[in-house]
């Protein structure tokens, strides 16, 4: 080629797939990571016996059945038809099969490239088993005969996409990374570009539990305009619309109280069925939503670490020669960090309880030692929904990141192992 | 989806806010299609509602000698700009205050930007057809005198090299218009691949149904006659990795309108197609692959050592038995 084409960023998520190619702002594709086959055997079977079961018709089958089958929105406009399957799951690939057809759409329906003219940058969960990463360079390699790959952790990539946001000062991978999506947020703390794997914490809050429960609270006030079957779209409609985060829950109730209407909003939306237009008003669950987050105990039973704390904690685990740099770069990623205030809120907490904690060792040694305060850094940025993606966009734009991809020859060279090594990561020999 | 799509999914989701919706915002996107064209639709810092939309293809020199400028003007009139992005083969603007009221018109609009490649790609397509045409309305006027030998005319050959050593070759004759391939295999598994799927579209024609579909040829190494003669192809003959696929269209498969329209569509993305189809067979043998590997290891997690089935006895002479 007489130019350079740009490299292609696939981001597959558990809910979400972002495509795109590198050099841009934004995915130019963000649909549903589902897959809609033929096959009548077993939506929710797991992976193994799907390939079993269906093994039997896949021999005796002689025509182009294997072709038929759709990906993302389309899927699930025709899941009345075919059979829905999700072949990611908790991060990490679960069917391979259904999973190489899914890139075969992509690549060729929807971003209409040739992968032998592209290099490639993949993400992947922290903590992905390194088999998963020789599968995914296999298929990469063998059926797509792609230029170069490189695979990347989606925490890594959002610190880079952190980059962009103008209170970074110096362009280090070093950070904690709180990444809330729509099934489970993740704090990942990351120190010079490694993810420090034994203190990665999940907390099962996230954006569905925030829509679930602005629907509890919109059924227990008893907002009867909504239309039962459209409840929790009002409710997700709402959360995205009105949320923030308030700095002290208690303050917020006597606004509200007492200014009622410079507070309280209105909710105009459209019957599904009958077409008929309505309102709900909109009131605390503007920052009761976002509050569980901080307080779990206001929705849940089960869980009730806040997240300012479970942050604290991560960093704490971690070793002791990373901790300020882990305080001073908390980045923000996934479309449940972009409440307004969210990170203030976040910086806020954290830092009470760091200062805290120097106030007390100070306290106990009786004034013989003193500490230097800690920086603490919450980051967000614009770029905050997609920032995995954003973030392989970044690096996939740098000139280097040709010499950081495993390319097709040394694949041949050495197989698929390649891949177990990351070459960000200066001499040691894969 | 067997077929692929003739237009260009990303160019029609980018466009859709600004144009269809005319909401002006911030555009800068890179984006490629087939056969390393790619295309930037982009803002100006000052303006939003001000969209250029910018193209580089490999072969827009040999198009533009075909008449590509000439469409471009034509189709996109006052769109079309003189000033041509730099790195870009040409650029069109849109100012989002001066589209077309209605918008249908703006949908129609979208569509056809999503199919400018093709469009563009059609160019020496339709070109070959309209010679083909007059060569066969000049016999009709003065019908050959039947010779011995066949009198063939054929116009000249155009060449478009649209990718790096490969190229698409049309030519027009009097009763025909042959187009030919060259492809090229990266990797050896896709040659034996190409090659099973190449024989394949051999053999179909032979079926009843599809007698009428245009005749299929393919060689590798060897160039056919058509182009035999060319310099550039000397030089290659020796790959082994080149391919040629030749196609044979008869007024038929042409007639104005629709199936032209279609034709040109379907055979230019003829390369992108058989690329596309190997790569699934590829992924179809993998998924074969792995859910053989999956019966074996059920076999293996079945099978068990043999129990020795040797009585033991305890030094008082007792008996043991095992698990009973």
């Amino acid at each position: 080629m007489s130019m350079r084409l740009p490299p292609v960023i696939m981001d597959n998520g558990t809910g979400y797939t972002k495509l795109g190619f590198a050099g841009n702002n934004n995915p130019s594709f963000v649909f549903p990571t589902v897959i809609a086959t033929r096959d009548s055997s077993g939506t929710g079977v797991s992976g193994g016996s799907v390939t079993a079961k269906s093994s039997g018709s896949l021999a005796s089958k002689r025509g182009i059945e294997d072709l038929d089958f759709f990906i993302g929105n389309e899927a699930l406009s025709n899941s009345k038809t075919y059979g829905l399957h999700y072949p990611i799951r908790h991060g990490q690939i679960d069917n391979w099969d259904q999973m190489e057809r899914f890139w075969e759409q992509s690549i060729f329906k929807y971003l209409r490239c040739e992968p032998e003219d592209h290099y490639f940058l993949l993400t992947e969960p922290p903590l992905n088993a390194p088999e998963n990463r020789e599968q995914t360079a296999e298929i990469m390699f063998e059926s797509f005969n792609i230029q170069g790959l490189y695979i990347a952790v989606q925490a890594v990539l959002a610190l880079a996409a952190s980059w962009s946001s103008n209170k970074a000062t110096d362009f280090v991978l070093t950070g904690t990374v709180v990444d809330s999506g729509d099934g489970v947020t993740h704090v990942i703390p990351v120190a010079e570009g490694y993810v420090i794997g034994s203190s990665i914490k999940h907390i099962p809050i996230a954006g569905r539990d925030i829509t679930y429960f602005v629907q509890q609270l919109l059924r227990d006030r008893n907002e009867t305009s909504i239309p039962p079957e459209d409840s929790l779209k009002v409710a997700e409609k709402i959360k995205e619309l009105y949320s923030y985060v308030c700095p002290d829950i208690v303050n917020e109730f006597k606004r509200y109280d007492q200014e009622g209407d410079k507070y309280f909003k209105k909710f105009q939306g459209i019957h599904s069925v009958t077409g008929q237009p309505y309102e709900v008003d909109v009131g605390f669950e503007r920052f009761l939503g976002p509050e569980i987050f901080f307080n779990p105990e206001i929705a849940s039973s089960d869980f009730l670490t806040p997240l300012p704390e479970v942050v604290d904690n991560v960093i704490q685990s971690c070793p002791i020669d990373t901790r300020r740099g882990l305080y001073k770069n908390i980045v923000l990623s996934g479309g449940s960090t972009m409440f307004k205030d969210f990170g203030k809120r976040l910086q806020r907490d954290i830092k009470r309880t760091v200062d805290g904690r120097i106030k007390k060792s100070e306290e106990l040694s009786g004034g013989l030692i003193k500490s230097t305060p800690i920086d603490v850094n919450v980051i967000s940025h614009k770029k905050q929904r997609y920032a995995v993606w954003y973030g392989g966009s970044l690096i996939a734009n740098m000139g280097e990141f040709y010499s950081y991809c495993h390319s097709k020859a040394e694949y041949e060279e050495c197989g698929p192992s390649i891949c177990r090594h990351n070459r960000v990561f200066g001499s040691m020999n894969g | 989806m067997i077929l692929l799509d003739y237009h260009n999914a990303v160019i029609e989701e980018t466009l859709r806010q600004p144009i269809i919706g005319l909401e002006p915002i911030a555009l800068d996107s890179k984006i490629v299609d087939f056969d390393g064209v790619s295309y930037r639709i982009s803002t100006t810092p000052q303006t939003k509602s001000v969209i250029t939309f910018s193209l580089l293809m490999q072969c827009f020199k040999e198009l533009v000698q075909l008449g590509a400028k000439e469409m471009l003007q034509k189709e996109y009139g006052s769109y079309y700009q003189t000033q041509i992005e730099q790195g870009y083969d040409f650029s069109l603007q849109f100012d989002l205050q001066k589209l077309p009221e209605d918008k249908e018109e703006r949908e129609a609009l979208v569509k056809k930007l999503s199919l400018i490649k093709r469009d563009l790609l059609a160019i020496p397509f339709e070109k070959a057809f309209e010679q083909q045409a007059e060569f066969e309305k000049e016999e009709n006027k003065n019908p050959p005198i039947i010779t011995t030998t066949p009198t063939t005319k054929s116009a000249e050959l155009m060449q478009i090299h649209y990718r790096d050593l490969e190229a698409i070759y049309i030519q027009a004759q009097n009763d025909r218009v042959t187009v030919i391939f060259s492809t090229l295999f990266k990797e050896e598994t896709d040659r034996i691949f190409g090659k099973v799927f190449l024989q394949e579209f051999v053999d179909a024609r032979r079926r009843p149904a599809l007698q009428n579909a245009p005749q299929v040829l393919y060689s590798t190494k060897e160039p056919p006659l058509e182009i035999r003669n060319l310099p550039e192809l000397q030089k290659a003959e020796d790959r082994e990795d080149l391919g040629y696929v030749t196609f044979v269209l008869f007024p038929r498969h042409f007639v104005k309108g629709e199936v032209r329209d279609k034709t040109i569509s379907q055979i230019q993305l003829f390369r992108d197609y058989l690329h596309y189809h190997i790569k699934c067979s590829k992924a179809y043998m993998h998924s074969r692959m792995r859910a053989r590997v999956q019966e074996f290891l059920k076999v293996l997690n079945r099978a068990k050592p043999d129990l020795p089935s040797v009585e033991k006895k305890t030094i008082t002479g007792k008996t043991m038995m095992r698990g009973a």
